[in-house]
């Protein structure tokens, strides 16, 4: 007989029934994603961590009440979201984001020239600001829809709204980041 | 999708993220640091050494041993273990002036507004507790500075809620449900018991150098408003 990766409802189950080591690898599978939801949701390391801790604390609590044969990943991330949000409300601070080091290039990579680096990268660290400055529930949903790459669905339970709202805000959202970009260019 | 969504995404794949903590393996650790069938056993002198532990079973208590309130250990258990119930004062120690009180446990209690200067419980020099009244009922608050070791023990049973919480933003817990029993360690590297029942709902939580407990027949909601007037 061989053995064969165990699928996420076969995961559910076990853990449901307190198998210890299937919730570990839930937990190993979404804990990526459900920090770095929890990091652009609360706004800060430290916050993203315990809500993220708390969340699948929470959630491993809920199991019973968890819809067989549901999607694990979005009920995961909004209560992971739920705890983030509850963060930054009663914190009230937000950490800048910032990105990544500009990484070295091998040699034998196919580059820009230096020049065109500089301006998208230029681009980039603009766009990132006008994001910075739009209100919180815009904010949100374009770091959730795009940012993370999350689907619509997970949007809407990551932001505790239905999909019909996050369609709605995104859209407005988009058309405030352009009106930025365009009114600093 | 639009060049502007697009852009969106590409920034997302540049932005700095903290590292991800190892939540899973911290799962694992804990499981297996105290297991289920052990926990018993960790009663007593282990919960020493331990320190500031969550020792519980189970998925669900591996994850609550990352809740850490300095001094306190509390554990699921099958069974009880054997104690006697308490009255209000019984047990607490010796009955002392608040001034008093402080010099014994060496930090200024703290306390909500009080018409008055309360007397104070000390036990072992170290834990002191203030009777409180709410409405007709007395709820107990009591309060320690957690050093290198456990001084507290909590033993709650399998039915039991035990839910963190949040008191002015710092880490807490709330402990609700069948009987749980207090065991006291004495740290002066002896090992003393003292079991009581306690039949109310507990809510802990830490402020500064101090782990703070109040006790007694009320609701979480309602032992939130006040934790959050006494600090």
């Amino acid at each position: 007989m061989v053995d064969r990766p165990l699928d996420e409802a076969e995961l559910v189950e076990r853990a449901r029934r307190g198998d210890l080591e299937a919730w570990e690898t839930l937990v190993r599978t979404y804990q990526g994603i459900a920090f770095r939801t929890a990091y652009l949701l609360a706004g800060n390391a430290a916050d993203a961590e315990e809500a993220a801790q708390d969340g699948f604390v929470k959630a491993h609590r809920a199991l019973g009440r968890f819809r067989r044969g549901a999607a694990l990943r979005p009920w995961l991330l909004r209560i992971v979201a739920n705890e983030a949000r509850n963060r930054r409300r009663s914190a009230g601070r937000r950490e800048r984001l910032v990105m990544r080091a500009i990484e070295e290039v091998r040699p034998g990579d196919a580059v820009p020239s230096p020049e065109a680096a500089l301006l998208a990268r230029e681009e980039q660290e603009r766009l990132l600001a006008a994001l910075e400055r739009l209100p919180d529930d815009h904010r949100d949903a374009i770091a959730c829809r795009f940012l993370l790459e999350l689907s619509e669905e997970e949007t809407a339970a990551a932001l505790g709204i239905r999909r019909g709202t996050v369609k709605s805000r995104l859209a407005r959202a988009l058309a405030r980041l352009r009106e930025t970009l365009e009114a600093e260019a | 999708m639009s060049s502007l969504e697009q852009r969106l995404q590409q920034l997302g794949q540049e932005l700095a993220y903290p590292p991800a903590p190892d939540l899973a393996s911290r799962a694992r650790f804990s499981g297996r640091l105290f297991p289920w069938r052990a926990i018993a056993l960790a009663a007593a002198v282990v919960a020493v050494a331990i320190a500031a532990a969550f020792a519980v079973p189970q998925a669900r208590t591996t994850i609550l041993r990352w809740f850490h309130l300095r001094g306190v250990t509390v554990e699921r258990v099958e069974t009880l273990p054997e104690a006697q119930e308490r009255s209000s004062a019984g047990g607490l120690g010796r009955r002392l002036t608040l001034e008093q009180a402080q010099r014994r446990v060496g930090f200024d209690l703290l306390l909500p507004p009080l018409d008055g200067r309360p007397a104070a419980y000390v036990l072992d020099n170290a834990l002191a507790t203030v009777i409180l009244r709410v409405g007709d009922r007395p709820l107990l608050l009591s309060e320690y500075v957690a050093r290198d070791y456990a001084l507290l023990k909590k033993s709650v049973a399998e039915k039991a809620v035990v839910e963190p919480v949040r008191v002015e933003g710092k880490r807490g817990l709330w402990l609700e449900g069948p009987p749980h029993t207090l065991t006291y360690f004495n740290g002066n590297g002896e090992f003393r018991q003292r079991t009581v029942k306690i039949t109310g709902n507990v809510l802990l939580w830490t402020h500064g150098p101090v782990t703070l407990r109040l006790e007694g027949r009320i609701a979480k909601a309602q032992a939130l408003r006040l934790a959050r007037r006494i600090g």
